[in-house]
């Protein structure tokens, strides 16, 4: 069952998936692109002092991508399920409705990982290439909130996407836009590292919240 | 089952949330000006005075430790050194201070301010450990960046910049450098002022893995390296350098005990600073120099601190005061009466963002009281039995206001045979079960 379900999920994903791969390649051939045009018009030595002692992120071009990736993954994961009732019938599989969600889930997220480790690998060899390794490390740290706001932009869209009652979605935007806008508030580089691992603890608690809607839309009147 | 686990996922998020983004919210709306007291010594009536921001607008006091009140330009003339510039404006240099005369040329030749603030300090900013090591003597007017980067670690290890690798000879060079001065690898910290918009250029001063300190330049392309003495006990945790013509010092010392020194220019004597009560984790302290005095100024957000000191550094006098900004506002003892708690997320003394849980105290109590009546009409509304409520009034005794809201958000399921409300009102409901 879980191999059909998986099978449904690809289909469903597939070219979603190809035009997001795309789009992360593009971003990081552009980064790659603008990286080569900093050094050919400026001298390397005046841009490792913006990086390392002005604080600079030269790479902030990456920042949204992996939100933007989250919701794309759950719009088209979640929003043919919500068309003309076809999540009904997909909750009446010969599965538990809570494990057939959080096995969609695990298919998006796994998705959504792959590419989130594209964009690490891609991310640290573009800046190894212009910079020594402390400086691709620290680029890779930087980036860890933004990729952690993939996962919570998915779960956060999947919530919306899965909540029969308006207010309600209203509720989960919120909350979700919330959590988002506080991976965004560095000023510099690792300015996370000490509190990312709560952050990603309490994004953690979105994996049993994304039962809830589906329990109210099986169960509304 | 399932479904019971989620909602209370979605509360505790929505607590954490609530936690973080309404402190930030108040700040937003109820921001205030106060800036920090001004202190100084007053060579003229070698009293402290100091100025404050009251309230909102201009609400300046300008008063001595005696709690006698000046004019602005009372004040200025109390401390002439510091306000030099407009004594020369009006037409009051030279200066005749304790029998001394000092006109603009010796006081603009005394003048200096060292300062070191807590984020500063490692591990208080995350840093790449990277550092571009200047040459000292460029045989021209303006310092340039090195077209290399130094990587200190297991030898001193220098990186090109243009092709981004390794230089071997440099490595080579300056790794040998400092192991013939006594210098045990690995490096094990660096303090230097990363700049070229500086008087001249004093290099780093690099830690050893036994904890000696040495001195590290790049003279005419070659290194320049002397061992800096330190008195027993002390182990360094910072040095702040700072590139300054004029004066007999180059900068400040940290010990990894709190104590402070002045960092001499000759011989690297270090000078202790008498400072009671001085925390370099959450204190910034300003060491200000005139042709009479030196004066040490260290506060936090609550208290400031100062000792004034002759010129040998010997305290003529001390005062502490709590600032303006540390009294609670009105609004701030509304906000800790309405909420039990709240997530910091910035630190004034770092550059890495933290979540600080700073509780509220017993005057969090009325809130809480509050929350809970407001909980348990809420809840007995949709027909829960005593027992069944009983979880949710804990969340909300512990959280609040903050609960109260999640409670809100995501209220439990209705009893069996509770009429829903009106559709209008049902929107945040879950409905009754049945498919």
């Amino acid at each position: 069952m879980l191999r059909a379900i998986f099978l449904k999920e690809w289909l469903k994903l597939r070219w979603s998936l190809f035009g997001l791969l795309l789009l992360h390649l593009c971003l990081l051939g552009y980064l790659w692109l603008r990286l080569r045009h900093q050094f050919q018009v400026e001298h390397s030595e005046m841009i490792w002092y913006w990086v390392f002692e002005l604080r600079r992120l030269l790479y902030d071009q990456l920042m949204l991508l992996p939100a933007l990736t989250g919701v794309v993954i759950a719009v088209a994961q979640f929003g043919p399920e919500m068309l003309g009732g076809r999540f009904r019938l997909s909750l009446h599989l010969p599965v538990r409705g809570d494990l057939l969600v959080w096995a969609w889930v695990a298919f998006g997220a796994g998705v959504g990982a792959l590419l989130a480790l594209l964009d690490v690998v891609g991310l640290y060899g573009l800046i190894g290439l212009f910079f020594p390794r402390e400086a691709a490390a620290s680029a890779v740290l930087t980036a860890l909130p933004w990729l952690l706001g993939g996962w919570v932009a998915y779960v956060g869209t999947t919530l919306v996407l899965l909540e029969p009652a308006a207010a309600r979605r209203v509720v989960y935007l919120v909350l979700g836009l919330a959590f988002l806008a506080l991976l965004y508030r560095h000023r510099g580089y690792q300015e996370y590292d000490r509190i990312l691992p709560a952050l990603i603890a309490a994004s953690l608690l979105l994996v049993p919240a994304v039962i809830l809607p589906a329990h109210r839309y099986r169960h509304r009147s | 089952m399932t479904a019971h686990i989620a909602r209370w996922s979605l509360m505790l998020l929505a607590v954490f949330l609530l936690a973080v983004w309404l402190p930030l919210a108040k700040e937003l709306l109820f921001g205030y000006r106060y800036g920090k007291t001004d202190l100084f010594y007053s060579p003229v009536i070698e009293r402290f005075v100091y100025t404050e921001l009251l309230g909102d607008g201009h609400q300046f006091i300008y008063r001595d430790d005696a709690g006698n009140d000046y004019t602005r330009e009372a004040f200025e003339a109390l401390i002439p050194f510091i306000y030099y510039k407009n004594m020369e404006i009006w037409g009051r240099l030279p200066l005749l201070i304790q029998g001394q005369s000092f006109d603009k040329a010796a006081i603009q030749a005394e003048r200096l301010v060292l300062q070191l603030d807590p984020d500063e300090l490692p591990g208080h900013t995350p840093r790449i450990g990277l550092y571009p090591l200047l040459e000292s003597n460029p045989g021209r007017a303006r310092l340039s960046f090195p077209e290399d980067i130094m990587r200190p670690g297991a030898a001193l290890t220098f990186i090109g910049s243009d092709a981004n690798r390794v230089d071997p000879a440099l490595t080579l060079t300056f790794t040998a450098a400092l192991r013939e001065a006594g210098f045990a690898f690995p490096v094990r910290a660096t303090f230097g002022r990363v700049s070229i918009l500086k008087a001249f250029d004093a290099g780093y001063f690099l830690v050893d893995a036994d904890g000696g300190l040495f001195h590290l330049k790049r003279v005419d392309g070659a290194p320049a390296v002397a061992r800096v003495a330190l008195p027993e006990g002390v182990a360094v945790r910072h040095v702040k350098v700072a590139e300054n013509r004029r004066g007999e010092h180059l900068g400040l010392l940290l010990a990894t005990d709190g104590r402070l020194f002045l960092l001499g220019k000759q011989d690297y004597v270090l000078t202790p600073l008498p400072l009671p009560g001085y925390d370099p984790d959450r204190m910034e302290v300003k060491i200000l120099f005139n042709p009479l005095q030196r004066t040490a100024v260290y506060s936090d957000h609550r208290e400031i601190r100062a000792v004034a000191m002759d010129r040998d550094f010997r305290p003529i006098a001390e005062y502490g005061r709590e600032m303006a900004m540390a009294r609670p506002r009105p609004v701030d003892r509304v906000w800790s009466a309405l909420l039990p708690f709240e997530l910091v997320l910035s630190d004034p003394n770092s550059r890495y963002l933290r979540l600080d849980l700073r509780l509220h105290g017993r005057s969090a109590a009325i809130g809480i009281a509050v929350a809970l009546l407001a909980a348990l009409l809420l809840l007995r509304r949709r027909g829960l039995s005593w027992l069944a409520l009983l979880p949710s009034l804990v969340f909300v005794a512990v959280t609040g206001l903050y609960g109260l809201l999640a409670l809100l958000l995501f209220p439990p399921e209705r009893a069996l045979g509770v009429e829903p409300e009106p559709a209008h009102a049902r929107a945040l409901s879950p409905a009754p079960a049945g498919d």
